[in-house]
C-alpha cells in the first residue's frame, strides 16, 4: 500500500469529504451558511469541544475514560466567575480555575488506579461530587460577570479568525506532539493495547495513566475558562453533555472505544462534523432538539463503519 | 467398541499436532495415553469431545462413522471431559452444577425443584460412594472434589466415554487413591475411560491399554501386561537427529548471573543456580513444573517471597520489569500475542519501544529510531514491507517472534531469558532464533532458556535444570544427557 492509496482508509478523510457535501447540500439551500458570520460562529462553537475532545483522544487511545470532565468545567467555570466578580483579577482567577480543574482530573485517576476501578465508573461517581460541590458553594445561583471577561471569547485576529479556535488548535497540536513524537504518546498506544505487554516491557503504568488524566484536566481547565469568557456566566450546570459530545466526536473521529489506535487529525474533522451537523439543522431550520438525535445517530454509523472496515481487514 | 478413531490427523499451521493416528476403546476399559508436552495426547482428546475437527480420518461413536463431531453432538453420544481445570459455576451448589442446563422444574413455572434436585444427587453421589455434600457451594470444595463433582455430572448425563485429562496433577496421594476407587467402579459399570497421565506409576495401576504418543504419531498400542515403564519411556523419546541443531561451541567465561534461594509459595520452592557468561541454561520439565513461574520472579514479574539475584557479584533490588529491564534482564515471554505485541501498533513501534524507554529522551527522534529499527529489521531478517505501516499482526508468527526478540536486542542486557523461544514458529525463523542466541552467547551474555521441545532443549543448553513441582531438581551437564534421562527427571521416574 502505498502512501497515497493510504489517504483513502484514513478516517478523517472520509469525515473531510462527508463535511464538504454536507456544507455544499446546506450552502445551495440557504447561501447564507457560507457567511463569514455564520463560518466564524461555526468555529467558535467548536472551540471548546475542541480542547475537551483532545483530552478524551488522549485518554481514550490509553483506555481511559473521563465522563466527569463536564461536570468538572461547570465548578472550574464557577470557581473563576466568583473570583472575577469579587475583583480578584483575570490571571489569578483563570489559574486557580485551571488548577482545580486539573486536581479534579487528577483525582479522577488517582481513584481509578488506588481502587482499581475502570476510570469510566470513577469518573460517572466524580459527576455526582463536582456538580454538588459547585451547587452547594454558589447555592445554584448564575454567576454572571457580562462586560468584564470578554477579550478571550470576542477577539478575533485580522477581525476573521477567532481567538478561541486558535487556542483549539493549539489543543489538538499538543495532543498530536504528544502522540506521535514524544515517548509519553507512545506509552498511551502501549497502555491502550495491550497493559500487562506494556508492564512487562519495563514501563510503569499507573505513573502514566496519571500524567494522561493530569494533561486531560489541563485541557479542560482551558476549555472551562474559554467558554466562561465567551457566554460571560456561569453555574454549576455549565458544560455539562460536552462529555458525551466529545466521546462521539473522538469516536466518529476513528479512535475506538478498546483503546490502542487514533489521531487527533480524526477527532478534529470528528468535533467539526458535530458543529457543522448543528450549524447545517440551524440554518435549515429543522427543530432544534433533532440535533441531538442527528449526533447520536452519527455516532453509531461512525462505530458501524469502523465495525465493517475492521471485519474487512 | 465404544469408539474408534480412525487416521486423525490434524494440522496447525505447519505444524502437525497429530499424524494418522488410530485409537479404540472397549467398553470397561482404561485407555491411557502418555507422551511428552505437545506429543498429541490433549489433540487427539478433543477430537473426540468435538472441541477441534480433524483435516482427515473419521470417528466411530455410537455405531456411526463420522467425519468430525461438534461439541454438542459429542456430549449427545456419551462423551465427557473430566478438565484439570474444573469447568464449574462456583457459586452455584453441587446439585445445581449436576441439573446445570436440565433443571427439574417443580409445578409453579420456571422454579427450579431443589428438593427434587437434592435427592436425585444425594442418590448419585451415594451410587459412586463419594465424598461430596450435594448441596455445598463449589467454590468451597478441594480440587478433588470439583474432579470427582465433574465426574458425577458425566454419569448423570448417562456418558459411556469419559475423557480425563491429567486429572491427578493437583491431587494428594489421599485423594489420587479415591480417584483410582472411583475409576475401579466406573469401568464396572461398562464405562470407557481415556486417561492422559504424566505419572506413569498410575497408568501401570489402573490402565489396562497403553497408547504411545510422539510428536503427533501413535508409537504404538500395547495392552498393559505386555509392556514395562522402561520401554515406555524409550518409546517416548527416540527422535530422528535432523530435529537436533548443531550449536556452536562457544567459550564460557566466568558466573555472571547468580540466583539464590528463589521463593514463592505454592509456585518456586528455593531454587538457586549460577549461569557463566556466554552459556545457555536450559530449563526443562513438565507444564505446571514451575519453569515459568520462575523465569517471571527473576524479571519481577511476579514478588519474590525471598531470595538473592546477582549479576557480576552485585546484589539487585528487583520489584517490577521496570527495575529488571533497567538492572540489564530481558525476559522473551511464552505467549507473545498475550504479553508482548502490541498488536494494532507498527512494527517499529514494537521493536522500539524498550529502547525508547530506557535510552531516548522525551521527544523523540523519528529519523534515528527508523534506522535504528531497520538496521535490526536486516539483523535479524523479518520479513516485513513497511516497517512504519505494518501492524505487528500482520507479520507470520516466526516474525513476529523475531520482532519481539529484536525489542530486547536494542536493550543493553546481561541476562536473556527465553521462555519458549520457538513456540509456534516455522523451522528457519526457529533457526535464525538459535543463531540469535549463539551470538547473544558469543557476546558474553548468560541465557536461560525455558522449552518443552525436547531437541531444542538439548541442542541448545551447555547445562539443563531440571524442575519439578517448582523445585530446581538436577542440574545435567549436556554431555550426559540423553532424551530418555532427561524425560526420567522430568516425570520423576529415577531408576
Amino acid at each position: 500500500m502505498n502512501r497515497a492509496g493510504a489517504i483513502f482508509r484514513e478516517q478523517w478523510f472520509f469525515l473531510l469529504i462527508v463535511e464538504a457535501a454536507l456544507a455544499v447540500v446546506t450552502g445551495l439551500i440557504n447561501p447564507r451558511f457560507f457567511g463569514l458570520n455564520n463560518i466564524e460562529n461555526i468555529l467558535e462553537q467548536v472551540s471548546v469541544l475542541g480542547l475537551v475532545a483532545a483530552g478524551a483522544t488522549l485518554l481514550m487511545i490509553s483506555g481511559n475514560f473521563d465522563i466527569s470532565v463536564g461536570a468538572n468545567i461547570g465548578i472550574s467555570a464557577c470557581v473563576m466567575a466568583i473570583m472575577i466578580k469579587a475583583g480578584y483579577g483575570y490571571v489569578p482567577s483563570v489559574i486557580l480555575g485551571i488548577v482545580l480543574a486539573t486536581f479534579n482530573a487528577f483525582f479522577v485517576g488517582a481513584s481509578s488506579i488506588l481502587f482499581k476501578a475502570p476510570s469510566f465508573i470513577i469518573s460517572l461517581a466524580c459527576i455526582g461530587i463536582f456538580r454538588g460541590i459547585a451547587l452547594a458553594f454558589t447555592k445554584g445561583v448564575l454567576q454572571l460577570i457580562y462586560g468584564k471577561f470578554e477579550f478571550l471569547g470576542t477577539k478575533r485576529f485580522f477581525n476573521i479568525i477567532p481567538l478561541l479556535f486558535i487556542i483549539s488548535i493549539a489543543g489538538y497540536l499538543i495532543i498530536h506532539a504528544i502522540l506521535k513524537y514524544m515517548k509519553l504518546g507512545r506509552r498511551a498506544f502501549a497502555i491502550g493495547s495491550n497493559v500487562q505487554a506494556t508492564y512487562l516491557a519495563g514501563i510503569p503504568i499507573n505513573l502514566n495513566k496519571l500524567i494522561f488524566f493530569i494533561i486531560n484536566g489541563l485541557l479542560v481547565g482551558t476549555a472551562a475558562t474559554l467558554l466562561l469568557s465567551r457566554i460571560g456566566a456561569a453555574q454549576p450546570s455549565t458544560g455539562s453533555g460536552i462529555e458525551l459530545q466529545a466521546i462521539g466526536a473522538v469516536v466518529i473521529g476513528g479512535t475506538p472505544m478498546t483503546g490502542g489506535r487514533g489521531k487527533v487529525i480524526g477527532t478534529f474533522f470528528g468535533v467539526l462534523l458535530t458543529g457543522i451537523i448543528s450549524n447545517a439543522l440551524n440554518m435549515l431550520q429543522v427543530n432544534p432538539y433533532f440535533q441531538d438525535v442527528a449526533i447520536g445517530a452519527l455516532i453509531i454509523v461512525s462505530l458501524a463503519v469502523s465495525a465493517f472496515s475492521q471485519r474487512r481487514a | 467398541m465404544l469408539v474408534t478413531i480412525k487416521n486423525a490427523t490434524k494440522i496447525y499451521g505447519q505444524h502437525k499436532a497429530l499424524s494418522n493416528v488410530s485409537f479404540e476403546l472397549r467398553e470397561g476399559e482404561v485407555h491411557c495415553l502418555v507422551g511428552e508436552n505437545g506429543a498429541g495426547k490433549s489433540t487427539l482428546t478433543k477430537i473426540l469431545s468435538g472441541a477441534i475437527t480433524p483435516e482427515s480420518g473419521s470417528i466411530i461413536l455410537g455405531g456411526v462413522e463420522h467425519k468430525s463431531l461438534t461439541p454438542r453432538q459429542a456430549i449427545e453420544l456419551g462423551v465427557s471431559t473430566v478438565y484439570q481445570e474444573a469447568e464449574l459455576i462456583e457459586s452455584l451448589t453441587v446439585a445445581d452444577n449436576i441439573f446445570l442446563g436440565d433443571e427439574r422444574l417443580s409445578h409453579v413455572p420456571l422454579v427450579v425443584d431443589t428438593r427434587a434436585q437434592n435427592e436425585k444427587a444425594a442418590a448419585l453421589i451415594r451410587s459412586l460412594r463419594l465424598n461430596l455434600k450435594e448441596d455445598a457451594i463449589v467454590e468451597g470444595l478441594s480440587s478433588a472434589q470439583k474432579q470427582m463433582l465433574q465426574i458425577v455430572k458425566a454419569l448423570y448425563r448417562e456418558a459411556k466415554v469419559i475423557i480425563m485429562d491429567e486429572p491427578t496433577s493437583s491431587l494428594g496421594l489421599e485423594e489420587t487413591n479415591s480417584l483410582m476407587n472411583l475409576i475401579r467402579d466406573l469401568k464396572a459399570k461398562g464405562i470407557g475411560i481415556i486417561y492422559i497421565s504424566h505419572y506413569l506409576e498410575e497408568i501401570f495401576e489402573i490402565g489396562d491399554t497403553i497408547t504411545i504418543l510422539k510428536d503427533g504419531e501413535s508409537m504404538g498400542t500395547f495392552p498393559i501386561q505386555t509392556i514395562d515403564m522402561e520401554t515406555v519411556i524409550r518409546k517416548m523419546v527416540g527422535r530422528d537427529a535432523s530435529l537436533f541443531y548443531t550449536k556452536e561451541t562457544v567459550a564460557l567465561g566466568p558466573v555472571q548471573v547468580q540466583l539464590e534461594h528463589l521463593c514463592r509459595k505454592d509456585v518456586v520452592d528455593d531454587v538457586s543456580f549460577d549461569v557463566r557468561a556466554g552459556e545457555i541454561f536450559g530449563l526443562g520439565g513438565l507444564v505446571g513444573s514451575g519453569r515459568s513461574e520462575l523465569v517471571n520472579l527473576i524479571f519481577g514479574a511476579d514478588r519474590k517471597d525471598s531470595g538473592e539475584i546477582l549479576i557480576n557479584g552485585e546484589a539487585l533490588t528487583i520489584r517490577s520489569p521496570y527495575d529488571a529491564v533497567r538492572a540489564g534482564i530481558c525476559l522473551i515471554t511464552e505467549d507473545r500475542k498475550k504479553l508482548a505485541m502490541f498488536t494494532p501498533r507498527s512494527v517499529v513501534e514494537n521493536i522500539a519501544i524498550v529502547h525508547n524507554e530506557r535510552y531516548e529522551p522525551p521527544v523523540l527522534s523519528l529519523g534515528r529510531e527508523r534506522r535504528r529499527v531497520r538496521d535490526m529489521v536486516q539483523r535479524l531478517s523479518i520479513a516485513v514491507t513497511d516497517e512504519e505501516e505494518q501492524t505487528i499482526a500482520e507479520l507470520s508468527g516466526g516474525n513476529q517472534q523475531k520482532a519481539i526478540i529484536g525489542r530486547w536486542l536494542l536493550s543493553d542486557a546481561r541476562l536473556y531469558i527465553f521462555d519458549e523461544p520457538t513456540k509456534g514458529v516455522d523451522v528457519g525463523a526457529r533457526s535464525e532464533i538459535f543463531r540469535i542466541m549463539v551470538e547473544l552467547a558469543k557476546a558474553g551474555k548468560s541465557i536461560i532458556m525455558v522449552s518443552s521441545d525436547m531437541p531444542e532443549l538439548m541442542s541448545m543448553s551447555d547445562r539443563i535444570g531440571v524442575m519439578r513441582g517448582g523445585r530446581l531438581t538436577h542440574i545435567l551437564e549436556r554431555r550426559d544427557v540423553t532424551e530418555e534421562t532427561l524425560i526420567k527427571n522430568f516425570i520423576g521416574v529415577l531408576s
